[in-house]
């Protein structure tokens, strides 16, 4: 066990400040922040696992999020059942989304396959908007706020521990394929295709299932998003911006890594919060360049730290073993 | 890795918390008294929150010059919201870090639900100038105020319009008019729309032709559309429309020939911009859309104290932007004028010491910017009788009143339309 | 009855009109695609900025006209040029770097690129809708009962010339060549002698000339603003890929057949669905026919 805890050193320090934090910090945004830096860990690392572990990197994945969300909110609005169970529906929903999308990706590779997923939910998004009568379409639909655990009515420090205990889920996950056989194959799979199967290695079954097991995890993030901030309408949990930013935390804090999604996420949710805040502040006619800064940062990232905040960090530590 | 992680932590926490330490004591700073605005300065809404801006600082000097609020100057925090995930966490910011007591905004109906939220849960005021969405203050938060009439109120005037004004002088009672929804499909459009069917139909009995929603960002022709409609031959085109889609509309109407008796749109966007105009020219003549008061508008209509603040607020607007004020100034400056009336009254930004203030006033037609009255529901909405909508129509070039006509020097046009090219 | 579905000799001119509609749409996308088919189709360079440039292209048009009150139909020849060096800048300061990297690098960089035009667009120039109005925006032609817009035939007509010139440019010219031979086998092009950074960089800057162009000559028909060219990206994608990657004169029967399927969508069963039918058709071809409906070229050098 120590070893365990030793071999991931990172992930105590991050996951271990994020649950003390709430007990010393009472300031509402500092904790909302947090809550934020979490769940968009905990959905990049979702990510990672079709987009890192399996190598299907996707630019749909908002598609999971959209059903997470939507199944929650619909169950306690349309059923006036709890959002747990709304959870679970969505998880099932994303599942059977995520077959088929691993069905697609044992057909298309790279670009081809990236399209086909923001496709894939853009459909979705027109489906959702579409279908007045169920989903309130366009309008979205307002979560009601009732206090408790069974209701997900938390406090901050209570959604602090949630979603920490999700992004747990999700690194336990990134863990194991990481350590497990079904890692290696995987591995094999992502790094030469050909040279697996000839192994025996069951390559389609193995895409299909990371990426519903990705798109699962999506679903479950997504149906606590909307219990916390309370409102899900089609435009945004179906737009190809958020299914960008899960993809981008994973990139920045480097891609099949376990720790990289929530580096990412560290990095990118507080600078973006920051820019955002003191440029607005500013002058409102100034507020895009916030947006430019972090484009440019961006690309600077993807050109000079391809293998991410983790791999700079190995990369160091592989410096000083040598030192 | 340890070292790394942990730079990295601190390095996030310090940008974070430095944010608070830098500005701790904000509202605290005496003689001024800072309100939250909340606005999508960035992304694809991001020009109708620059009008809302400008409204509300053209409003917000207008109330300094008178004074302040509560014998404060008035200044804002603003923030910047794109979508319902950023809306609620910069309504965190505003209210722990900026220490606002009242937040206003937000344009859209995706960002008030997930702000006005955040507002509840720290007993901090959500005043709304715009958003529309029927259910916002439907949902059981306290001290959630709106100063617009919501979706259903727009619905409700346009079939006003039609049926008591239009119908008339078209020789049609109102259940012989076939009428044809168009609509793009954000929950503004999808809200007016849906309201304006159920009055046409269940009060007056109109003849519904055509229903149809579209994405105003990915269409890229309407001629299917209006190929589709001249055959089911609307007397009245109901068209709810963002942006380019309006224009769409209108030219390619005018390619194919399409005759129609009337159009009538509703909100400042779309037909209801000053884009439309710049884009068509003389072109757009006969158009209406229903919005707050265009040139013709009569102050001497309006109570003395309307005439008043009504005039400053044109003036200065005229000053600032070189034209007459835009709905987008409108809706937003009469916000926050009826909050400085609240507040004058409350003297306290106290929860129920303002609720009392807002519940008391009782302002007819006419008592202050838009000639608008006031009169808050339990709910927190000012009343739809209250808040006085105007139709206005586009001739030669100016989006001007019409209806009501005790409100207005000039006079509907072109009804019918007539043939395309005797618009002049 | 819905008089939309009832077929009738009054029925013949509606569908002549919408026959119309369709070529001057697919005249539209054709335009707008040309320039991805040679970055995307040829090149394999994934170009998410498209959009971007595009919308690029709409504000020059838009500052010519409210400036020199210059018609589009001339800026557009100030605009090949300037896109060209545009495109040579943009590959110089962003793409070249990550040329040889991975698809999905190449993804994220130009994603990052695309926000960075985008905002700087709204800093620079506002949110607001702008638009530009020549004479020839309202002059329409007809022919018999049908109707046709003078500026979306024009834009029609270059749509054609744009991608004959390129056929010819690719088949006849020995920088055309150059550039299929490095599309085929890049490290047979590098063992050739061929320099291949400079035939990266001289097919990026053709193409960006010619979206650009494309944004100065849509310019009146939509309105622009710095999200403008945002819905016309994966459009262009869809259309590259119906028409067989690399295949110009695939792509223009593509520009045609997401146009049909738009505009028969839109008339049939109402403009809410109509991008779900193409949005699906890209699915489906993507998994059947994955080298396109024509094409079967080339289809290897992305594994499919």
């Amino acid at each position: 066990m120590s070893g365990l805890l030793r071999a991931r050193r990172g992930a105590v320090v991050v996951f271990g400040l994020a649950a003390l934090t709430p007990l010393v910090v009472r300031d509402a945004y500092f904790l909302d922040s947090l809550v934020l830096i979490l769940l968009w860990g905990a959905l990049s690392a979702a990510w990672n696992v079709a987009g890192g572990y399996a190598g299907q990197v996707s630019i749909g994945h908002a598609s999971f999020f959209g059903i997470g969300a939507y199944s929650a909110a619909l169950m306690v609005t349309r059923f006036g059942r709890g959002p747990w169970l709304g959870l679970l529906v969505g998880v099932v929903l994303s599942i059977g989304a995520g077959l088929i999308i691993g069905v697609l990706s044992n057909r298309l590779k790279g670009p081809y396959f990236a399209l086909s997923t923001i496709a894939f939910s853009q459909v979705l998004l027109i489906g959702v908007s579409r279908w007045r009568g169920f989903t309130a379409g366009a309008e979205g639909i307002p979560v009601p706020f009732r206090s408790g655990f069974a209701t997900l009515g938390l406090g901050h420090t209570g959604w602090v521990y949630m979603a920490l205990s999700v992004a747990l889920v999700c690194y336990a996950v990134e863990v194991y394929l990481e350590r497990s056989r079904v890692g290696y194959q995987l591995a094999g799979v992502r790094e030469d295709e050909d040279a697996a199967e000839a192994l025996g290695i069951h390559t389609r079954k193995l895409k299909v299932g990371a990426v519903a097991l990705s798109a699962a995890l999506t679903s479950i993030c997504g149906s606590l998003w909307a219990q916390y901030v309370g409102f899900v309408d089609p435009t945004y949990v179906f737009s190809v911006d958020l299914s960008v930013r899960f993809a981008l935390n994973a990139i920045i804090g480097g891609m099949g890594t376990a720790l990289g999604p929530f580096l990412g996420s560290i990095l990118i949710t507080s600078l973006e919060t920051y820019l955002r805040a003191t440029f607005s502040n500013w002058d409102a006619r100034f507020a895009g360049i916030y947006l430019v800064i972090y484009g440019t940062a961006l690309i600077l990232v993807v050109r000079f730290v391809p293998e991410g905040l983790a791999g700079i960090a190995a990369r160091i530590r592989m410096r000083k073993a040598h030192a | 890795m340890p070292r790394f992680v942990v730079t990295l932590v601190v390095a996030a926490l310090t940008v974070v918390l430095g944010g608070e330490l830098a500005t701790v004591g904000g509202q605290a700073t005496s003689g001024e008294y800072r309100i939250g605005v909340l606005e999508p300065i960035t992304g694809p809404l991001a020009f109708e929150g620059k009008r809302h801006m400008e409204g509300l600082e053209i409003v917000r000097d207008l109330i300094n010059e008178r004074g302040g609020v509560m014998g404060k100057k008035l200044v804002f925090s603003v923030a910047d919201a794109t979508d319902p995930t950023v809306a609620a966490s910069e309504a965190n910011r505003l209210i722990t870090r900026e220490g606002v007591k009242i937040i206003t905004g937000t344009f859209s109906s995706r960002l008030c639900g997930a702000a006005s939220e955040v507002a509840a849960r720290h007993d901090v005021i959500y005043w709304e100038s715009s958003c529309v969405d029927p259910r916002f203050n439907k949902r059981g938060l306290k001290h959630v105020y709106r100063t617009e009439i919501d979706a259903t109120g727009f619905g409700w005037y346009n079939i006003e319009f039609i049926a008591k004004h239009l119908a008339p002088r078209l020789n049609l009672k109102p259940n012989q008019i076939k009428i044809a929804f168009l609509s793009e499909d954000s929950s503004y459009g999808q809200g007016v729309t849906e309201s304006a069917r159920q009055r046409a139909k269940a009060e007056f009995g109109m003849q519904e032709v055509m229903l149809e929603y579209y994405n105003w960002q990915t269409l890229n022709d309407m001629t299917p559309t209006i190929l589709k409609m001249k055959q089911l031959n609307p007397d009245v085109v109901h068209h709810i429309s963002f942006s380019n889609d309006g224009v769409l509309f209108w030219r390619q109407s005018k390619e194919q020939n399409f005759l129609f008796k009337a159009l009538v749109h509703a909100g400042a966007t779309g037909y209801g911009g000053s884009d439309f105009g710049k884009a068509l020219g003389n072109d757009a003549n006969g158009v209406f859309a229903l919005l707050e008061p265009g040139p013709g508008f009569r102050l001497e209509a309006l109570r003395p104290e309307g005439q008043q603040i009504e005039k400053a607020f044109r003036d200065a607007v005229q000053k600032k932007t070189g034209t007459y004020p835009f709905g987008a100034h409108q809706l937003a400056g009469s916000g926050l004028w009826l909050l400085k009336l609240v507040l004058d009254r409350a003297q306290s930004d106290d929860p129920e010491k303002f609720r009392a203030a807002v519940m008391s006033l009782d302002l007819p037609v006419g008592s202050m910017i838009n000639g608008w009255g006031v009169k808050f529901s339990e709910l927190g909405q000012n009343a739809n009788d209250r808040v006085q909508h105007y139709m206005l129509q586009w001739q030669n070039g100016q989006l001007v009143t019409v209806w009501p006509e005790e409100f207005t020097t000039l006079r509907a046009k072109w009804i019918p339309l007539g043939a395309w090219d005797q618009r002049k | 009855m819905d008089p939309a579905r009832r077929l009738g000799p009054a029925q013949i001119d509606v569908l002549a009109q919408l026959a119309v509609a369709t070529v001057l749409l697919g005249g539209i996308y054709a335009l707008i695609s040309v320039g991805l088919t040679l970055i995307f189709g040829i090149m394999r360079v994934v170009n998410f900025a498209h959009g971007e440039f595009l919308m690029l292209g709409m504000y020059l048009a838009f500052w010519a006209f409210v400036v020199f009150t210059a018609d589009p139909y001339f800026v557009v020849f100030v605009a090949i040029p300037l896109f060209f060096v545009v495109g040579l800048v943009v590959y110089g300061l962003v793409m070249r770097g990550v040329i040889h990297a991975s698809h999905n690098v190449q993804i994220f960089t130009t994603v990052g690129l695309s926000t960075v035009l985008q905002n700087v667009a709204l800093v620079a120039w506002s949110g607001d809708f702008r638009f530009v109005r020549p004479w020839h925006l309202s002059t329409v032609l007809r022919a018999g009962s049908t109707i046709f817009n003078l500026t979306q035939v024009v834009a029609s007509l270059i749509a054609v010339a744009l991608t004959l010139a390129l056929v010819a440019f690719m088949k006849w010219t020995h920088a055309g060549r150059v550039m299929r031979a490095t599309a085929q086998d890049r490290e047979a092009a590098t063992l050739m002698g061929i320099d291949t950074d400079r035939v990266y960089r001289l097919t990026f800057a053709i193409g960006i000339a010619a979206v650009g162009a494309a944004g100065v000559l849509v310019a009146p028909l939509y309105s622009v603003y710095p999200t403008a060219g945002l819905q016309f990206v994966l459009l262009s994608y869809v259309v590259v890929v119906l028409g067989g990657l690399g295949d110009m004169l695939g792509a223009m029967i593509g520009s045609l057949i997401v146009a049909a399927v738009e505009v028969a969508g839109s008339y049939f069963f109402g403009v809410a669905w109509k991008e779900i039918f193409y949005f699906i058709l890209f699915i489906l071809v993507l998994v059947f026919r994955p080298a396109g409906l024509f094409g079967q070229r080339g289809a290897e050098t992305l594994g499919v």
